[in-house]
Formats: structure tokens, sequence, C-alpha cells
């Protein structure tokens, strides 16, 4: 199991992880993309969701949720 | 269908211990979308980016507020506009519109005050190094001359014999005041006696008689009571040698010094609080003249005052060309400034401001610049919330030191914007490029 898989979400966007006993704060797009990992979905088609989703460039967005991405391998919530 | 609105992805570990009765780094933001009025995404969609801009007003303001800090206590003080300072010329013009004399350490510098209309009269010629050739004209000029060091005593009496004039020349000397590092590399000691050996050396070559006492005791003073010893000194040293040579030193010169609103590294306290203010140091200085004068006649005060004159009037504005994240986790902002514009990064901790408030939270971030040097950091940790390519950042103080001493180095030296009284911004220097870097090679 993917330790973010085991990350609890809740309704104010703020993450729990119990065995790392560590909390984290997201957005509401932060959420959805958590989510979609736990879902296993691969970052390809994360990126194709949320860029017919929102008003943004996909080229701006791949930037934006390559940082995110390794910023949760930073966190140890990605390997 | 429409599109939602977007926002960057954040996720930040939440750390309790952060929070305090301070409130939270990770919700504050610092903004500023103006100066003196003029938008700041005006001045960089007309100016470009980076860019350096100067508020007159600002200059003027805090000018008057020294000015008059000196002159409601002493009846005859004027101030020199440091020229290393600040050398552009429409700053210098500023300053001289405002009273001020010029006060310059090397042949360019002088030079540069003749060109902007200044008389030799009103130059003060400070430094430790005065060619030959510099110097004589100079004397011929009238400027103030402020001997440094013996070589330059021989210099002058050979000007005096080959101009056939005896020449009035100030003397710089340096002390203890309390003050560490101290200042001894310029000018001649005050306590072991080499200050009055050099007067009697100057009075025994009959060619040279002294009008002034000149001191600089450091930079960025947070103890104005160092002023009172440094003045004391020097009103000791005038009482003596109006004595023993039957002199009339007419004016005293004491430097500069005075501490802008700038955080200096490895200070807790902020700017607000340890800066002395202008009142402190004008009650230090000329409360000891009263204190200490022995002549019937009080000396001229004379005040080389840049930093604290210019520095808050001066912001650059940089923009934000991309960013990455580190294998550590920070956030790296690549900014089209860098410490090629920024010399005083070393000392100084920045006011950074954003242009709006910007969605989510702020996280630890690196600001650097767009040189390919390893060296280029503006900032190591700075608590910022995911910008945009294209967000600008004003940083300031920087209108001391940071124009004159930023390098010509992998980039052009940017433009730099005055913002008149009236808040009209215009340019006064343009943005260097190819023509200006070859101009001279051969």
């Amino acid at each position: 199991m993917k330790v973010i898989e085991e990350l609890v979400l809740d309704e104010n966007n703020v993450a729990f992880h119990p065995m790392m006993g560590n909390s984290y704060q997201l957005n509401p797009i932060a959420k959805e993309i958590v989510s979609a990992i736990k879902q296993s979905k691969s970052k390809d088609e994360i990126l194709q969701e949320l860029s017919l989703k929102y008003d943004v460039a996909k080229e701006e967005l791949f930037i934006d949720i390559s940082d995110f991405f390794a910023k949760l391998k930073v966190y140890g919530l990605l390997s | 269908m429409s599109k939602q609105k977007y926002e960057i992805p954040t996720i930040n570990k939440i750390d309790f211990a952060m929070a305090s009765k301070y409130g939270s780094p990770v919700k504050s933001q610092k903004i500023r979308t103006e100066i003196d009025g003029v938008k700041i995404s005006e001045l960089t969609e007309k100016f470009g980016s980076p860019i350096f801009v100067f508020s007159q007003k600002q200059i003027e303001e805090k000018y008057h507020t020294l000015h008059n800090a000196f002159s409601s206590r002493y009846p005859d003080v004027t101030f020199g506009w440091s020229y290393k300072t600040n050398y552009l010329n429409e700053i210098c013009k500023i300053y001289h519109d405002l009273g001020s004399v010029a006060e310059v350490v090397s042949e360019f510098e002088y030079q540069k005050a003749r060109a902007l209309g200044v008389e030799g009269k009103d130059i003060i010629f400070n430094g430790p190094y005065k060619p030959k050739a510099d110097l004589k004209i100079a004397v011929e000029e009238g400027a103030k001359i402020h001997v440094d060091n013996l070589f330059e005593i021989n210099d002058l009496e050979e000007i005096a014999e080959e101009l056939g004039i005896k020449i009035p020349v100030a003397i710089r000397i340096n002390m203890d005041t309390g003050i560490y590092p101290q200042w001894s590399r310029f000018g001649f000691n005050f306590e072991n006696g080499d200050a009055l050996d050099a007067v009697e050396r100057m009075y025994a070559g009959g060619k040279l008689y002294l009008t002034g006492i000149h001191s600089h005791i450091g930079t960025f003073m947070l103890d104005a009571n160092a002023y009172r010893l440094a003045t004391m000194k020097i009103m000791q040293l005038k009482e003596r040698v109006e004595r023993k040579f039957n002199a009339e030193i007419a004016y005293i010169d004491l430097g500069g010094g005075f501490a802008s609103k700038s955080n200096l590294k490895g200070i807790y306290q902020s700017a607000e609080v340890v800066v002395p203010t202008a009142d402190d140091y004008a009650e230090a200085i000329t409360n000891a003249i009263y204190e200490f004068n022995k002549s019937e006649n009080l000396p001229k005060l004379y005040l080389e005052t840049g930093r604290h004159l210019i520095d808050e009037a001066g912001y650059l504005l940089t923009s934000v060309w991309g960013h990455k994240r580190f294998p550590d986790g920070k956030k790296g902002y690549i900014l089209d400034a860098g410490v090629n514009l920024l010399y005083t990064s070393t000392w100084y901790n920045f006011n950074i401001e954003l242009d709006k408030r910007y969605e989510g939270d702020n996280e630890a971030s690196m600001l650097n610049g767009p040189l390919c040097m390893n060296i280029d950091i503006i900032e190591e940790n700075l608590m910022l919330p995911p910008l945009d390519r294209g967000s600008v950042l004003t940083i300031s103080p920087v209108g001391a030191y940071n124009y004159t001493q930023a390098m010509q180095f992998i980039r052009y030296k940017p433009a730099v914007v005055l913002i008149d009284k009236e808040g009209t911004p215009r340019v006064i220097k343009e943005v260097d490029d190819l023509a200006t870097i070859n101009y001279k090679e051969v």
C-alpha cells in the first residue's frame, strides 16, 4: 500500500497520516489530486482531468502538478 | 461548459509550533501595490523589469527631517551629498537643489560634481587615494581637501610650490568611540598623537594651513553616543591646534554613517527599534560641540550622510521568471534581479513585498537571481505563497549603494526610474545594451 493511501482527508482540506503522525493543509485542488492518486490515477490522467475542468493552460498545469508531486515525495507520501 | 477558476495546488505540513500570538507565518503576506501613488504594475509594464525606482518625495522628506533636526539645534550646518552612495546625476541634482554640497572620494566623482555645475568650493574631496594631478585640479578650483596621509601632505606642498600659494586644508582623523570595528585606516589617529603630529608637520612645511577637522567613524552606526565622543575628540583637537598654531578652524565635519531603516543581518530587533532617530544623532553631535567649544566662534558643521538619507527612497522591482522544487523540498524562485543588483544583500535582510494577495499558504522559499552562479541568492528562507510567473516583488530599502555598486555581470544593468514630487515616473537612466558594454573596447 502506498503511504499516501493512508492519508485521511477531512472536509476542511486538512489531511492526517495516522502512522506518520503528521497533518497537512491542502487547498481544494490539491485535495482532488490526492484523492485521484489514492484511486491509482496516473499523473497524466490527473493532468488531463484537471485541464478539462479548470481554466489553466495545460503546460502551466503540468509544471504545477509536477511541483506538487515533488512535494509529496519530499514529505515521504510518494516514493 | 465554462471552466472553473484555477488555483495552484498546495500541500503544507502543519507545524503547530509555528503558531504564536504574533499570528501565523503561513498566512501573512506583505503587499505593496504602489509607490507614491504609481501602481507597481504600471511601472513594470511601462519601464520593464527589473527596474530601480526612486521617490523624490521620500528623498526630500528624509532630507528635511534630518536637516531640521540639526538646524533647529545648531546655527550653521551644511550637508554634503555622499556621491558614492548614489551618484546618478538626477539624484545628485535633487540633493544639490536642497542645499547639499558634494562629497567625493575620487577624481571621477569630482568630475561628475563639476559637470553637474557644482563649484570647486562646494566640493569636499575625501578618500585615501588622491592622485597628484587630480589633487592639483581640486586645489586650483578651491575644493575642500581632507588630508588622509603624510604622502598627501608632501603632494600638497609640491602643488603649493608649483602654484605659489598656501593651501587651506582639513585633516581626517580617526579615533576610539567605543565602536567595533574601529575605522583606523582612514586619516590620522587621535589618541596616539598622530593627528596632532600631522598638523605639526603641515605647519612646519609652511605651505599648508588647517581650516577643518573631519572624521567618519563607521557605517550603519546604531549608537548615537559614538558621535558625541567623536565630536568631543574633534573639538579637543581643534582647541589644541588653534592654541598651538594660532589657527582658525572654520569647520568640523562629522562624516556620515547614520543608519537607515534597513534590517542588518544578525540584529534580532527590527530597524524601527534599534536605529537612532535623526534627533538622536543631532542631539549627540550638537550638544558636544556646545559643551567642548573653547573658541569665540562656533565652527561650521558639515555632515556627509548618504545611506540614512536615500536608502528608504529606493526600490527594486523584480519579476518571477520561473520556479522549481529543490530536493530538500524548498521552493526556489528564479527572479530577473539577483546579487548583481543587490550588493548589500550580504549584510541586510530586505523588505520583500508582493504585488497583490495570492491564494494559498506560505511555504519556505528561496529567491534566486538570474545569474548562472550558485551564490546568486537574495533570500534563503522566505515564507511565500505560490507565486505566478510574472509576479512582481518589490525589494527595499535599496536606495543606498545598490545602484552604484551594481555589477555589470552576466546581465545588463537595469533602467532607473524617478517618481517626481507630482507622482510622475520618468526614466533617469536607461537600461544598458551591448553598445554600453562594448564602449571603449578596442
